[in-house]
């Protein structure tokens, strides 16, 4: 009685761990579960010895949990499945395409046809063998009517093939773009003739005997897509277990085609941002790597850590300032209408000089010395460096302020009521609107500078506050408004260096609107068969058109950022790819 | 008295009915939708999105989304996150909500356990050196914003000294039975101290003037006087009295907790109710926006309808009319 | 079951505060804001508040004596960098000067607090004193809809709201925090009306035929004003620690505007916390000694308008 405090906090404390205890009991149970149907864990008899070697890694954000190639969206995914999926063909580093599934293959002359000749030891982490079907398999779903309504999003592999609109519209219950000539030989229909048919056969094979019972409608909420221990595939490690949204578990499989793995264990770890280097550093986490790897201004803190390897490479991707050529009328935003007929030009920055003074007038080398440390380059046209179709021989836009105030003087923009800013040629006030997303630390830095450099040569720059992200890319896309400049990061393809999903007019990413039939005849030509079936013909297609980009100029590309991969230096046998950290994990090692 | 209670109750309806407009309002009304977002992923054809658009219907008209939302909420089915690929909108939010929970419990309990104790003594030792150093502790955890002080606990006793760990619930899915009750709660000593900070320095001063006032009345006088121990008289008639608004309050901090969470969630990536939030609103997630949205206002409105009512039975003093 | 931030709860809504001018004009012949005034500047901690928070205010409104630097203007050669005599406090990672930032700073963060506050009472004055003076139908009415917005947890409304709004402009920002939080005030003041009403002087006042503005004025307010004060300095604390939050999770007020939740959430990261303390101890003393200080001159300003407590 005299103590009637105590007992509600007894009454409080209990109530407390009763249900921590509870919530612990479910999940027990849930990991027996797991493993039992999981073959790996419970092999391995010798292994008495506490010999587990781990290896953990950060991700900055949780994977959504759709462990499923044909059905993720997110890069997170991306970090698990290219431990546990494979595809007939990968990348080497010259980012020429290798074996993988396929062991060889051969076009037939006019490229409407390619057949591979796949591995035959290969099976799935449940114990089946790896067939001609599953890939077959695979295509058709993606090739599904119900695939995309689904939330399916990568049409654009199969759209080229064979029959694909018959199907996909549901007009046909036969799939002819993708055959199975026997258990291992494969054949992938063109319906004209293709330049790069590899890049359409470089897609994560699924499980037909896992999926073949599921309606594409339902593969997305299917165990075999969500549960570790369900997600079958053929890589060196399996999903085996996770505790959702802090840590995912991947085993090695022992039976991989290529030989067992070294290590045994790789942990997903998902880390706040702000402690991620620290951890690093006391070595809860041992790699950092994509999607952003650590940031430039931390490198030399990381360095400095002593144990820690750095690898700074080139990145598929680059920011750029666009020009809004063009607006959209308002009908055609709301019909969803992309006509470049309808098009309403924007005056503002109608003039290819005036582009190009401005882009003169931007540091960029100051960008890439101040914000990115040094650790990035200066690029002016739109393809990856990486990528043999690029060159530095297009007309480069040095930043020279005084040259830009000579274009604009040389336009007619002059300042005639002398407050310090430029009028137009017919002595109107000119004001440039420039607008930008937040979610890019550095981008969100390069806008206010942007507008310091172009005020130095005398444009007046309304910058307009940051928009939050997903309310900035509608008014991106839905263009009928008065922005002018506008700020976008585009991650490119490892594959195929074509631009055309950027920057072909009628493209819905073009969003300069830039209409130009010179470049659209290009961007045509380079793809056309059979002449482009050269490399060294696209090449110098592709020369021709970033010519005319850096001429043209809808946008000017502010800078291409490097990657920084960080690992520790336990981790042994690490070889990454232009495109990606990952590259035959099996052959890791750890030295403690 | 019947007749204010079953009007309460009459309007209550109307309120309902208001809540999910709003609801649905506030989430329909924000710029862009679940796609946007995503659109900017050069290697997918916009096309399929707008397939996707049709297939959940938030190409229909308002009107239309809005009835079959709610056709759907009378049904209990909350529908199915989009960013989420289609996954229940409750599992998730149930999935959440119990972690959001344990925290909230872990930090009220750590907030009462120092608080409580730590009042009670600067209220009997006013002026002490004890009672000096808590009210600057006091003052010291309302002007700290959590997320900072987090991110300090973080280095000094994660990343420094390795105490304790600084990110997630719990170590891995191999600790079970007592083992990992010991885990979990180790992984929630520093969210739960951050997120209870503001909290603790609140119920203490709370505390101490409650104790102070009590102590100070007549009839503590006169109990004193009729020869009790000061202790005795403290925790007989003081307590009673002052932890009657400590729980009142507790009852109102659990909103407040739930705001907290979403910040400090954050800062130890702990998957709670708060992260969901947080990334259904910047992804327009609005299956679970408006579930969560919804789920919070119809919790918070029966708790004010049976607090009205409560009032009303035990404090016939407030006139309703 | 009302949410509420902290701090906003310091004083029961329900209990009312006794009729001080009444016991003080009957006794004394000071009026009860003099008394009030004197009981406050008896309290040294709350002087010293004021003294602090008017410092501050006077570096936020002389600041451009104080630097002539200019807070948004980057410098790509100066990324980061460390103390110096040019940039006493190092410059940020776009190459701003941190001090001139400091300064600019303390003016958004001191607007957002003050304005949001002062906003926030405007809509509780008005709303409360109307619910809880004329009570009935007008009363359930504004009831109803303050349990409404009271139904979603303050910061899920505020980040469900901002949302709704593509840039966030300081003076929306303030708008949006304002008519979130204000429901939470109005419940205050409509509590403390509905309890006087039933007073024998609001009773007596009505009796002899005073007019409904004149009651509020004369009698409601004056005694209501303590629990008013209070709550308003104490959520004006509370908005400079939102504002700070919100930058934290990325829905506060964007850059390149200074505030100090933008600087202070600048060094979430190990590299500046460790290299770089002069970059975010500025900006969080600054939130710490403002916050201190307004709470210090709330307590002191509680005492002041209720002597019995023992609060502090």
């Amino acid at each position: 009685m005299k103590n009637k405090k105590y007992w509600w906090m007894m009454l409080f404390i209990l109530l407390f761990s009763t249900l921590l205890v509870a919530c612990g009991n479910d999940e027990e149970e849930e990991t027996t579960a797991d493993n039992n149907n999981d073959p790996v864990e419970t092999e391995d008899p010798q292994d008495n010895e506490p010999s587990t070697s781990r290896l953990t890694g950060a991700i900055h954000s949780a994977p959504t949990g759709l462990f499923n190639p044909i059905f993720y969206t997110e890069t997170y995914e991306n970090n698990i499945l290219s431990f546990t999926h494979e595809a007939l063909v990968s990348q080497n580093n010259n980012l020429e395409f290798i074996p993988q599934l396929a062991k060889d293959w051969e076009t037939n002359e006019d490229q409407t046809e390619i057949t591979f000749f796949l591995e035959e030891d290969v099976t799935w982490h449940d114990g089946e063998p790896f067939t001609a079907h599953d890939v077959v398999f695979t295509y058709k779903t993606i090739a599904d009517p119900e695939y995309g309504p689904a939330g399916g999003v990568r049409t654009n592999f199969v759209e080229p093939l064979l029959g694909y609109e018959a199907y996909s519209s549901g007009e046909t219950d036969e799939f002819v773009g993708v055959t199975a000539d026997d258990d291992h030989t494969v054949t992938f229909h063109f319906e004209a003739p293709n330049v790069n048919p590899l890049y359409y056969s470089s897609f994560s094979i699924i499980p037909e005997h896992i999926f073949s019972d599921i309606a594409v409608a339902d593969m997305p909420s299917a165990s075999a897509t969500l549960d570790p221990g369900e997600v079958i595939g053929t890589g060196p490690f399996a999903f085996t277990d996770m505790v959702e949204r802090e840590q995912y578990i991947l085993t090695s499989y022992e039976n991989y085609w290529q030989g067992q793995p070294k290590i045994d264990e790789i942990v997903w770890r998902v880390v706040n941002h702000s402690v991620m280097t620290g951890l690093l550093q006391t070595g809860e986490v041992d790699f950092i790597a994509d999607p952003e790897g650590i940031a430039a201004a931390d490198y030399e803190t990381v360095e400095g850590f002593g144990n820690i390897t750095i690898v700074e490479q080139a990145d598929f991707g680059y920011q750029l300032m666009g020009f809004k050529l063009n607006h959209r009328t308002s009908e055609d935003v709301e019909n969803g209408v992309i006509d470049p007929d309808n098009w309403v030009e924007n005056e503002k920055v109608a003039d290819p000089l005036v582009r190009q003074a401005i882009a003169q007038a931007i540091n960029r080398p100051g960008f890439v010395n101040g914000l990115l440390y040094g650790r990035g380059e200066v690029i002016n046209s739109p393809i990856a460096p990486q990528f043999w179709a690029y060159t530095d021989d297009v007309n480069q836009n040095e930043y020279n302020p005084e040259a830009a105030m000579a274009l604009l003087d040389e336009a007619g923009y002059v300042d005639v009521t002398g407050d310090g800013f430029r009028e137009t040629p017919d002595g109107e006030e000119w004001v440039l609107n420039l607008d930008y997303p937040q979610g890019n630390e550095l981008r969100e830095r390069s806008a206010p500078i942007i507008q310091e450099n172009l005020q130095e040569v005398g444009i007046n720059i309304n910058l307009r506050q940051p928009k939050e992200f997903s309310a900035y890319a509608e008014e991106l896309e839905n263009d009928d408004n008065d922005m002018d400049l506008y700020l976008i990061g585009w991650s490119l393809s490892s594959t195929d260096p074509d631009p055309s999903g950027l920057w072909n007019t009628t493209a819905a990413y073009n969003f300069s609107r830039w209409n130009n039939p010179e470049s659209v005849e290009l961007l045509q030509k380079a793809l056309a068969a059979p002449e482009a079936f050269e490399q060294d013909y696209r090449t110098a297609v592709y020369h021709d058109w970033q010519n005319l980009f850096t001429e043209d100029l809808p946008a000017v590309i502010l800078y291409a950022q490097n990657k920084l991969y960080a690992y520790n230096d336990r981790l042994n046998g690490v070889d990454p790819l232009p495109y990606s950290f990952i590259n035959n994990p099996h052959e890791w090692w750890i030295e403690e | 008295m019947y007749k204010y209670i079953i009007r309460r109750i009459l309007v209550f309806i109307p309120m309902l009915f208001a809540l999910t407009v709003m609801v649905f309002a506030l989430a329909q009304a924000a710029p862009g939708d679940p796609f946007t977002g995503r659109m900017l992923d050069p290697t997918v054809n916009p096309e399929v999105y707008q397939q996707q658009r049709e297939a959940l219907g938030l190409n229909d008209p308002y009107p239309v989304q809005y009835m079959n939302w709610m056709k759907n909420i009378l049904q209990g089915d909350f529908g199915n996150s989009i960013y989420y690929n289609g996954r229940s909108v409750l599992e998730l939010i149930s999935q959440r909500f119990a972690n959001t929970l344990y925290l909230g419990l872990f930090s009220l309990t750590i907030t009462l356990v120092v608080s409580i104790p730590i009042g009670i003594y600067s209220a009997k030792k006013p002026y002490s050196i004890l009672d000096y150093a808590t009210t600057g502790f006091g003052f010291l955890g309302l002007a700290i914003p959590n997320f900072f002080f987090g991110l300090i606990a973080i280095y000094i006793f994660a990343i420094h000294f390795g105490w304790f760990p600084s990110q997630g619930t719990v170590s891995s899915n191999d600790v079970t039975g007592f083992a990992e009750l010991i885990d979990r709660l180790h992984h929630l000593v520093l969210p739960g101290i951050t997120l209870g900070l503001a909290g603790t320095a609140t119920y203490m001063r709370y505390m101490r003037s409650e104790v102070l006032d009590v102590l100070g009345s007549d009839y503590i006088r006169t109990a004193k006087a009729k020869g009790m121990s000061s202790n005795n008289v403290l925790y007989k008639h003081t307590l009673r009295n002052a932890l009657i608004p400590i729980i009142t309050l507790m009852g109102i901090e659990f909103g407040v907790l739930v705001s907290g969470a979403v910040i400090t969630e954050q800062v130890f990536n702990f998957p709670g109710l708060g992260t969901l939030f947080l990334q259904s609103i910047t992804n327009r997630d609005y299956p679970v926006i408006m579930s969560i949205n919804l789920l919070f206002g119809v919790f918070i409105l029966v708790g004010n309808l049976l607090a009205d009512i409560f009032y009303c039975v035990v404090d016939p003093r407030i006139r309703y009319d | 079951m009302q949410p509420s931030p902290q701090g906003a709860t310091e004083i029961d809504p329900v209990s009312p505060q006794p009729p001080l001018d009444q016991n003080a004009r009957s006794s004394n012949s000071k009026s009860p804001f003099q008394l009030a005034l004197r009981r406050f500047l008896n309290n040294k901690l709350a002087v010293l508040g004021i003294v602090v928070l008017l410092t501050i205010i006077l570096a936020s409104i002389f600041a451009p004596l104080l630097t002539d630097l200019d807070p948004t203007k980057s410098d790509l050669m100066k990324i980061e960098n460390g103390p110096s005599s040019e940039h006493i406090l190092g410059t940020d990672g776009s190459g701003r000067d941190n001090f001139a930032r400091l300064l600019y700073g303390s003016r958004i963060s001191l607007i957002v607090g003050f304005s949001a506050m002062l906003f926030t009472l405007i809509i509780g004055v008005t709303l409360g004193s109307i619910s809880g003076y004329y009570g009935g139908k007008v009363d359930s009415l504004i009831m109803r809809f303050t349990d409404l917005v009271l139904a979603l947890p303050f910061l899920v409304l505020a980040l469900t709201i901002i949302a709704l709004v593509p840039t966030i402009t300081t003076a929306l920002f303030v708008c949006i925090i304002a008519l979130t939080i204000w429901p939470n005030l109005t419940r205050i003041i409509r509590g403390t009306f509905l309890s006087l009403r039933e007073q024998e002087f609001v009773l007596g006042a009505r009796a002899i035929g005073a007019s409904d503005f004149r009651i509020i004025f004369r009698h409601f307010i004056p005694n209501a004003i303590g629990p008013i004060i209070v709550n308003a300095t104490l959520m004006m604390a509370q908005m400079i620690i939102i504002e700070s939050g919100l930058s934290f999770i990325g829905m506060g007020i964007p850059q390149p505007t200074p505030t100090w939740g933008n600087m202070l959430s600048e060094a979430q990261n190990i590299r500046i916390l460790r290299n770089h303390p002069e970059a975010w101890i500025p900006p969080g003393l600054g939130i710490f000694l403002t916050v201190l200080s307004i709470n210090f001159i709330g307590d002191g300003l509680r005492d002041a308008f209720d002597p019995k407590s023992n609060k502090r």
